[in-house]
């Protein structure tokens, strides 16, 4: 697979590709130099994760879950190996091709939310579709159903100081469904918070991927994990064990 | 009638013979209680003999005229009739300085070079350029303010990049956020423009307001300290077009320093891991 370098990045949802994979890593290392040192913090992944899977990631802390996440969300390159998403080669795109796929391709929640402050639910929730140059009119009316999706539906006008930490995590889930990504990343979605709230993401998660979305989930929690069909543990910066 | 500035003894005093009128400043009138009909005697010195003295009655009060070298003026005015003058002042028949005023269509430049070929032992200056002469303190002391102003202005610019750089590291964050959704550089960079130059435009229009006010205080307080119709404060169109450009190009600028500072960094690294 050659990289279709200065091709058009558009969404890829609809898209049939070739082969069933939607994430497609091979032989993936990622080295942080620290001062005269590298960090190997991947040290040969490879790793296929078909459409409409739900696959959790698992490890030690330190062991490169988030790295791992960070190259699939086309936040980062590798140093070495090729990265593929929905068949489009992504190790190597510039930064301005990176931004426009993970914003037709990609969601992504944290551990934290980052909403925007003085922004409420829905417009918090519309903000990515503007970029996307989806009209007014169909923004306002999809970000209102995605906040029903997520339970928050009477919450709309709502700033995110007015509400829970569950709550703006719900509405952090939503935007990263603004423009119907085909794959759903997630890092410690469910760290920090409460285990009421925690349950409430994994019920949505699972409901997500139900209705089509690949899922990537990095984890602590056991529940969490185990709600996903595929569990990979991580160690040292190399898979070790499905 | 002709405009002097004289010290004058002053007396109240008894009606006698029918006195002839003079006009009296605003400034005098207050501080002498004197009003418009009042009987006074007038007299170069203060130990002139009364029959040597003038009785005159105060015939009209005036008010100070839009003239900047006699705000600060201690001294009374006082208008007579020019012969009274001259036999008070015992000073013969002589004018030191008069004005000429044009009509609006003259031609001054000519006129000045008639008066100045054909009379002898004067000289004809245009008011503009005597006032320039008669203000170099003004222009000094108008120099000075520039200087502060200017001084002032390029501080508080430095302060302003300095505070829009902070605010704007704040959102480090959020920009991280908003960048790893896949909002563009571009974006990011415009959104926080546009919201600098909405701030901008907000501060200025607030600035133009307290300045309006102040000025009308400042004007309203000196005028009536004075005596005088002079504006200490104004604010021109002119001066307003200045502010809100400066303050557009400055929180413009400010806002594009720090948001493109923000939007090159990768935005992992600004998540600060
Ligand atoms: N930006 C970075 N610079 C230097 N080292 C990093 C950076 N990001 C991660 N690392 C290192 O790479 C390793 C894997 O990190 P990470 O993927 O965050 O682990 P995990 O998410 O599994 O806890 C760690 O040793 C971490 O210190
Ligand atoms: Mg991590």
């Amino acid at each position: 697979m050659t990289a279709p370098s200065g091709a058009s990045v558009g969404a890829v949802r609809d898209v049939p590709t070739a082969r069933a994979s939607i994430v497609s890593l091979s032989d993936v290392h990622r080295d942080y130099p620290i001062g005269a040192e590298l960090v190997h913090a991947l040290r040969g992944v490879s790793l296929e994760v078909e459409r409409g899977d739900y696959v959790s990631i698992v490890g030690p802390s330190g062991c490169g879950k988030s790295t791992l996440l960070n190259l699939v969300g086309v936040i980062d390159q590798p140093t070495s190996g090729t990265v593929a998403i929905a068949g489009k080669r992504v190790d190597a795109m510039t930064d301005r091709e990176a931004t426009s796929f993970r914003l037709h391709n990609i969601g992504f929640v944290f551990q934290r939310f980052y909403l925007m402050p003085t922004l409420s639910a829905l417009e918090n929730v519309e903000l990515p579709m503007a970029e996307a140059k989806v009209s007014a009119r169909e923004r306002n009316a999809r970000a209102a159903k995605l906040l029903e999706y997520v339970g928050l539906g009477a919450r709309q006008h709502h700033r995110p100081s007015e509400l829970s930490g569950g709550e703006q995590q719900r509405v952090a889930i939503a935007r990263a469904l603004a423009n119907r990504p085909a794959l759903m990343l997630a890092d410690e979605p469910t760290g920090e918070r409460d285990a009421k709230t925690g349950a409430e993401i994994i019920a949505l998660f699972r409901q997500l991927n139900a209705d089509g979305t690949t899922m990537i989930v990095v984890t602590h929690d056991e529940d969490l994990a185990n709600a996903a069909r595929r569990k990979i543990h991580m160690r040292d910066g190399r898979i070790v064990q499905e | 009638m002709l405009l002097t500035v004289l010290s004058f003894a002053l007396l109240i005093q008894t009606p006698q013979g029918a006195p002839r009128t003079i006009a009296i400043d605003e400034a005098f009138a207050s501080q002498a209680h004197l009003k418009v009909g009042d009987r006074v005697t007038l007299s170069a010195r203060p130990d002139t003999p009364a029959d040597s003295a003038e009785v005159v009655i105060v015939g009209a009060i005036a008010r100070r005229g839009a003239d900047p070298s006699e705000v600060a003026r201690g001294d009374y005015v006082v208008r007579m009739h020019l012969d009274q003058l001259q036999r008070i002042a015992g000073y013969g028949d002589r004018v030191d300085r008069f004005a000429i005023a044009t009509r609006p269509s003259a031609d001054v430049g000519r006129t000045l070079e008639q008066i100045n070929h054909v009379a002898f032992g004067f000289r004809a200056y245009r008011s503009k350029d005597i006032a320039v002469e008669t203000s170099r303190t003004f222009q000094v002391v108008s120099r000075f303010h520039r200087a502060i102003g200017i001084i002032t202005i390029v501080a508080s610019s430095i302060f302003l990049l300095c505070i829009m750089v902070l605010k704007v590291e704040e959102r480090r964050r959020d920009i991280a956020a908003l960048r790893l959704m896949g909002i563009s550089r571009l974006s990011v960079v415009r959104s926080i423009v546009i919201e600098a130059g909405l701030v901008a435009v907000l501060g200025s229009v607030l600035g133009i307001v307290i300045g309006w006010v102040v000025s009308l205080v400042v004007n309203w307080h000196y005028q009536a300290l004075y005596r005088t119709p002079l504006y200490f404060s104004i604010i021109t169109p002119s001066i307003v077009a200045f502010a809100v450009a400066l303050s557009l190009v400055l929180g413009i600028g400010a806002g594009l320093v720090a948001s493109a500072r923000l939007a090159r960094t990768p935005p992992l690294a600004l998540f600060g891991r």
